[in-house]
């Protein structure tokens, strides 16, 4: 059992993960983008690209301009997100870098705040009407697998403490192909499981977003009208000659047409 | 300024009744699509959503990656004016992303209740048919969607995939063929066209005491001038508007009576009729060898 939790699940898990986003993305790149449909205001430049996408991903315009209050809570919780999985660094590097320590503190409170916003996007698909109609048992599912995942979290730190080095030694023992088994809290195996339910679930299901704003063509492309723009799967225009005028026939439609008149 | 529009109550299947007319055989034999629904209509269907995937990243970008957050949900005019849940964009672009996801993606095959996963079935297509028809494509939706998810991308592929099983509307097929037949979408007919623009030097004539010229099929000119034939037809002063400005800045120009459409319903209907009538914009502009083509609409 243990050694199927440790060793054996998170390797597949990690597997899946990495497997699964590389397919998706390699399918989202290989599919040609036929027309121009960036949205305005659109930049003109590369570099006005790299721009907005740097602000769509740090502050999310779009959702500030749409829905102050759901721009509030998700913005929050991906910032707490991420200073969480920074914090969690500590468990995967040796030695720990300078600012990985740096971060700790901020990490360590991150966590305890995560399920504020959380709470608040569940509660928020359950109490507006138009939200409770557009969810899907995958949104719920993702928001339960956080849920379970911070707040086992937050009690593996606070109530039930591990020991440390154990962990430290699994994880460092997995990624160099050494796996141990460690004498770990049965809450520990708990928050692995979500993490790894988590990692499963991630490339099949709307938490692909995270990359797909990247690739969107609405956002990542330019507003360069001087530059034509190349359909890759162009072809020619086939008219059909039973029903269609071409510019021949429209021709003689046309002189036919004046010698009724006179 | 910003006018606050109250979002309304959501009132399942409130226009639900609202559908258009069937596309009549006549047009759809002109535009090259199957006069009526195919017999096999379904696999027809998943066919071509199949090559729109493999086609357009914005579809399968768009599909995979909503995470149904709302934000678009009142934004949609269609929305705001009838309340039916449905024609929130992120409920609009459903429709179509749960026949992908039964179908075409690995999360819908193996877990479909979850994903919300559903068949093509006479259901699903009857509220396409509802639905991708009360979107007007106009991408409002795309602007507040943090991923820039566009509504109007799934529109239009759903829209094609429906009009390669022989299924569109009255509206938009009737004016799609006018444009083959007639240069425009109004239906006037190259003779109509000419002695309308006679009617306007002469009316011009007398309202400004100037002889203001409106060159029809004039060769050589600088500009071909591709107003909405609505201009001619209906809202006459714009179009005397571009006839004045034209003189007042020396410019020669002309419209021609094989493409006088600025407009172009192609984008309502598939790709391929959409190309066409844009290319028309082009054999119009070398026929008569002019420089620019000033085109609005």
């Amino acid at each position: 059992m243990g050694a199927l939790t440790f060793i054996f699940l998170p390797y597949l898990c990690t597997a899946v993960f990495l497997l699964g986003i590389g397919m998706k993305v390699f399918f989202w790149i290989r599919t040609p983008v036929p027309l121009r449909i960036v949205t305005t205001p659109a930049p003109r430049t590369r570099m006005g690209v790299t721009w907005r996408l740097i602000g769509d991903l740090l502050w999310f315009p779009n959702l500030f301009n749409a829905d102050k209050l759901l721009w509030l809570a998700g913005w929050c919780f991906h910032i707490l997100l991420w200073l969480v999985l920074l914090r969690h660094l500590r468990y995967f590097l040796y030695p720990v870098p300078t600012w990985v320590k740096g971060i700790l503190t901020l990490g360590l409170y991150a966590g305890y705040l995560i399920p504020i916003p959380l709470a608040f996007l569940l509660t928020r698909r359950l109490v507006i009407e138009r939200a409770l109609y557009i969810s899907i048992l995958g949104d719920y599912f993702a928001l339960f697998l956080l849920l379970s995942t911070t707040l086992s979290g937050i009690l593996l730190q606070v109530f039930f403490r591990t020991y440390l080095i154990d962990i430290k030694a699994l994880i460092l023992g997995l990624i160099h192909f050494k796996p141990l088994l460690p004498q770990a809290h049965w809450l520990f195996s708990i928050h692995l499981l979500f993490v790894m339910a988590l990692l499963i679930y991630f490339p099949f299901s709307k938490l692909m977003h995270a990359g797909g704003l990247l690739l969107s063509p609405t956002q990542n492309q330019r507003a360069n009208f001087e530059q034509r723009f190349i359909n890759p799967w162009d072809f020619p225009v086939a008219y059909n000659d039973q029903n269609i005028f071409s510019p021949e026939k429209y021709r003689q439609a046309l002189m036919e047409q004046k010698g009724e008149k006179e | 300024m910003r006018v606050p529009v109250p979002i309304p109550e959501i009132k399942i299947g409130a226009s639900k009744h609202q559908r258009c007319y069937p596309a009549k055989e006549k047009d759809m034999a002109k535009i090259d699509l199957p006069k009526e629904r195919v017999e096999r209509w379904k696999e027809v269907m998943l066919k071509k959503m199949a090559e729109i995937l493999e086609k357009y990243r914005s579809v399968r970008l768009f599909l995979d990656i909503c995470v149904k957050c709302g934000a678009c949900a009142d934004k949609c005019q269609f929305f705001l004016g009838t309340g039916d849940p449905k024609n929130m964009p992120v409920a609009r672009a459903d429709l179509l992303r749960k026949v992908y996801k039964r179908y075409f993606t690995l999360g819908g095959k193996v877990w479909g209740r979850a994903n919300e996963a559903e068949e093509l079935s006479e259901g699903v297509l009857q509220e396409w048919i509802t639905y991708f028809y009360q979107c007007s494509e106009c991408r409002r939706c795309s602007i507040f969607c943090p991923y820039g998810i566009d509504t109007a991308e799934i529109t239009i592929a759903a829209r094609e995939i429906m009009a390669a099983a022989g299924i569109a509307t009255k509206y938009v097929t009737e004016v799609v063929a006018k444009v083959y037949d007639t240069g425009n979408n109004m239906g006037i007919r190259p003779l109509a066209w000419k002695d309308m623009c006679a009617f306007f030097e002469e009316d011009l004539k007398d309202t400004e005491g100037e002889d203001i010229k409106f060159p029809v099929d004039a060769v050589g000119a600088e500009v071909l001038l591709l107003p909405p034939s609505a201009d001619v037809f209906v809202n006459n002063n714009t179009m005397a508007g571009y006839a004045k400005m034209f003189h007042a800045a020396g410019i020669s120009w002309t419209t021609s009576t094989y493409c006088n459409e600025g407009g172009n319903f192609g984008l309502f209907l598939n790709f391929a009729n959409m190309k066409k009538i844009n290319n028309r914009i082009l054999e119009a502009a070398r026929q008569l060898k002019v420089k620019k083509i000033y085109w609005g609409e």
